[in-house]
């Protein structure tokens, strides 16, 4: 059964070790811009949020050279980034922004699960992301999924006044 | 050429002239001076005369990160700032974390030198290798975080990182920061009142380019060693969990919390004021700087009441300490609105701590009165008084205005020896920790020191004999075990002083926090581990030992530059009020007895003369400084 790679919401502290290693991994270089893995620090707000692929595949179809399939044994969609053209098909369609194109080739980036062993969890220093299995992985993906659902708390005033 | 870990690139921006200019980094200078302070160090020294006023188009301002700098390196989120202080006239540096120096070296720089002054308000804006001077007009007197948000939005890349000044620095008040990615702060030696005399309000970077590692499976290797490591870090409850501000507790318990303007080292409500006050009622989450493993960083708020703060990072230990407890206060939502009003106007919390206690001092002795403040009665534990004088501070309005020279002018201005009771070391004031209390290291650090008392700059010398930890320094010659931390003389405190000295100027040339410093041979970034780092990611050999001979180099270079403006060992001092003994808590009684025979063991280990402070020229030329001591000859201050 392939294993899941998932985010234990509010852990992560905006710190962009995976982002470093994704890119050292696979670029051999240190670049967000060349990492499958993206945190988003949103100012004014409480949000510090890694940003990576849930795997789901609708990138697949709309690939007209057909570069991007699914790995049988990792379950992980991987770019074969010889046949890429850039056409950015795939960054259009992902719906949660985490296919993207590297500034130098022009070429997609994506998470592929590193073969089956992320670097990402390796140098978390949060735990926050974390490499489980299917039947342990529900639980946090149901997790975030229910705090797209939250109420927000009343007075909510993250940025009241300006001076 | 072709660079690994460093970018290779300065940029140079003449302000008079509207131009920059790209140039390559000299080759030989990785080797020497690493990065970082050791490249600003070189530059200033190189390119600036002795003598020049501070805040004249003449003052440089170097801004450089280390090649470690935005690897994954842990906690490799640096910005240094270098420059002549206008608050001391000596050497000025100051350090911030966040992503701006992560995102210059995306953008394509190892750092950027600014020279000249703009004839109106301007920005500088880098991108991916390039940069242009634009006009700041519409941003003069506009707060830190109204800035950030207008340039943002303006250069149109969500994801960029801007430093800038707020109305403090603007205003040229001598303690004002450098503030980067909203509340970050460089905050001491007055780096925001050099960039407002240049009339600079901002610099934004953005960059999609690479760090590239020379052995990149050995670098990830090593990466994962040193990650490793961290995990057994000792701090990490205390700093992680609770921030900086956790030592609120633990420093008051052991009788080292400066308190009541540094009348005493304990302060019997110092829970008030502690990190678990602030994670119980005001903290949101915690927020990391770029790279780091540690994660010190506080995102807190004040939702309501007489306080309300919007979300913003902080505060600090020192934060807590300076506006707090040296006050005496004991209501934290009156600090985190005024650390967020610091933070928003450009100010250095600490110099600000002591100026406020300072004036409140001076009132209650009558030497300055409500026709001197202004009608406000200057009390202690008097929150609004604080807050108030945040304010006039940072407009210069009013006694704000006496206020903002710093405290060792302010001193001078009221005059009748109130200086006294000033407490600063070449007019720089005093941080939170407090050698008597703390570890007697803090005598030397606080003397030494090129830019003046600092417990961060370049190491927090109390780890040795409060804790006590080694820093994986044992193989290179540190005295072990530690004295007792008040012990004096004869317990080779130079020697230990020197070697952690080193350590620290080794993070700022590297390009690192100093936070991993501390620990034991597997708990922290000792100098073989940074040795072995610094080699997989740049190609360039070298061991430990070799990494402390570049961070001396540095440290008497910065020793130099201060000797060039005229310093000798007797602006190497204490203030008064830290010789005198502390009046309660644990360490009533405590105070500083042997300075000038710790002062000679500590000239002796650094190969400094006794007599003047003057480096010597042995000293230099086994750093390979003979040029900075035939300067040094050239107006007979050698030894």
């Amino acid at each position: 059964m392939p294993k899941v790679l998932v985010v234990v919401p509010d852990k992560c502290t905006g710190c962009n070790r995976c982002v470093l290693a994704c890119s050292l991994k696979h670029f051999n270089v240190m670049n967000p811009a060349f990492s499958g893995i993206y945190v988003v620090r949103i100012d004014h707000e409480p949000v510090d949020a890694p940003i990576f692929c849930s795997q789901c595949g609708l990138c697949i179809n709309v690939c007209p050279v057909n570069a991007i399939s699914r790995d049988p044994k990792t379950g992980a969609v991987v770019v074969d980034r010889d046949k890429c053209t850039g056409c950015g098909n795939c960054v259009a369609v992902c719906p949660i922004g985490a296919m993207t194109l590297d500034p130098e080739k022009k070429k997609a980036v994506k998470c592929d699960l590193c073969g089956g062993d992320p670097a990402c969890i390796k140098v978390c220093p949060e735990d926050a992301l974390k490499f489980v299995d299917a039947r342990e992985a529900v639980f946090y993906k149901r997790f975030f999924t229910a705090r797209l659902q939250r109420k927000e708390l009343v007075p909510f005033k993250p940025y009241p006044r300006r001076r | 050429m072709k660079w690994y870990g460093y970018m290779g690139k300065i940029l140079r921006v003449d302000l008079s002239k509207k131009k920059v200019s790209v140039e390559d980094l000299k080759p030989e200078w990785a080797k020497l001076y690493l990065g970082g302070a050791g490249f600003g160090a070189r530059i200033l020294w190189n390119e600036m005369k002795g003598g020049v006023d501070p805040l004249s188009p003449e003052n440089i301002l170097v801004a450089s990160t280390g090649p470690l700098t935005g690897t994954l390196v842990p906690s490799s989120g640096s910005i240094f700032y270098q420059f002549k202080s206008p608050l001391t006239g000596a050497w000025g540096e100051a350090r911030s974390g966040g992503k701006f120096g992560p995102m210059l070296k995306f953008a394509g720089f190892d750092m950027i030198i600014i020279t000249g002054k703009a004839d109106e308000p301007v920005y500088l804006y880098v991108e991916d290798g390039s940069a242009e001077i634009r006009s700041a007009k519409h941003l003069w007197g506009k707060t830190v975080h109204e800035t950030t948000d207008i340039l943002l939005e303006e250069v149109g890349r969500p994801e960029a990182s801007v430093a800038c000044i707020g109305p403090a620095g603007e205003k040229l008040v001598k303690f004002s920061a450098i503030m980067n990615d909203y509340d970050r702060a460089a905050g001491r030696c007055g780096g925001g009142a050099v960039m407002g005399s240049k009339n600079l309000k901002a610099i934004v970077v953005f960059g999609e380019k690479s760090i590239v590692p020379a052995k990149p499976d050995k670098f990830f290797e090593d990466a994962l060693e040193a990650h490793e490591a961290m995990k057994k870090y000792v701090f990490r409850e205390i700093l992680g969990m609770l921030g900086t501000i956790g030592l609120v507790n633990a420093l008051n318990a052991a009788g080292a919390l400066p308190t009541m303007n540094f009348k005493t080292t304990y302060f019997p409500e110092a829970d008030s004021m502690s990190g678990d006050m602030l994670a119980e009622k005001y903290l949101v989450k915690r927020r990391a700087c770029f790279g780091c493993t540690i994660g010190c960083g506080r995102y807190s708020w004040v939702p309501d009441g007489k306080y309300p703060t919007p979300l913003h990072e902080g505060p600090e230990y020192e934060t807590s300490d300076m506006l707090g407890v040296q006050s005496l206060l004991t209501d934290l939502e009156a600090v985190v609105r005024a650390n967020y009003l610091c933070n928003n106007y450009g100010l250095d919390t600490i110099s600000t701590g002591n100026v406020i206690a300072f004036a409140i001092e001076a009132f209650e002795r009558g030497y300055i009165t409500e026709e001197d403040t202004g009608g406000l009665k200057l009390r202690w534990g008097d929150p609004d008084v604080i807050l108030t004088l945040v304010d006039a501070i940072a407009k210069r309005e009013g006694f704000g205005d006496v206020l903002a020279e710093g405290v060792k002018k302010a001193a001078e201005k009221i005059g009748k020896g109130a200086d006294e009771f000033a407490v600063h070391v070449k007019g720089l004031e005093v941080p939170a920790h407090d050698p008597r209390g703390e570890s007697r290291n803090f005598v030397i650090q606080y003397a030494v020191t090129p830019r003046g008392a600092c417990h961060m700059h370049p190491n927090w010398a109390g780890a040795y004999d409060f804790i006590p930890l080694d820093n994986g320094l044992r193989e290179f010659g540190l005295p072990w075990p530690p004295p007792d931390k008040y012990a004096e003389v004869g317990v080779k405190r130079g020697i230990a002083y020197r070697l952690l000295a080193l350590h620290g100027e080794l993070a700022e040339s590297l390009g690192i926090c100093r936070f991993p410093l501390w620990g034991s041979e597997d708990s922290c970034l000792t100098p073989k581990r940074l040795a072995r780092l610094y080699s997989s990611l740049t190609g360039i050999e070298v061991t430990g030992k070799d990494l402390l001979v570049a961070a001396e180099r540095a440290w008497n270079l910065k020793r130099a530059f201060n000797i060039r403006e005229g310093f000798d060992r007797r602006h190497d001092t204490l203030p008064k009020r830290l010789l005198e003994p502390v009046t309660t808590g644990p360490a009533k009684g405590q105070a500083v007895i042997k300075f000038d025979e710790l002062l000679d063991e500590a000239y002796e280990a650094f190969g400094w003369d006794k007599k003047t402070g003057y480096i010597t020229r042995k000293k230099l030329e086994e750093l390979g400084l003979a040029d900075v001591a035939d300067e040094l000859a050239k107006i007979g201050k050698i030894a």
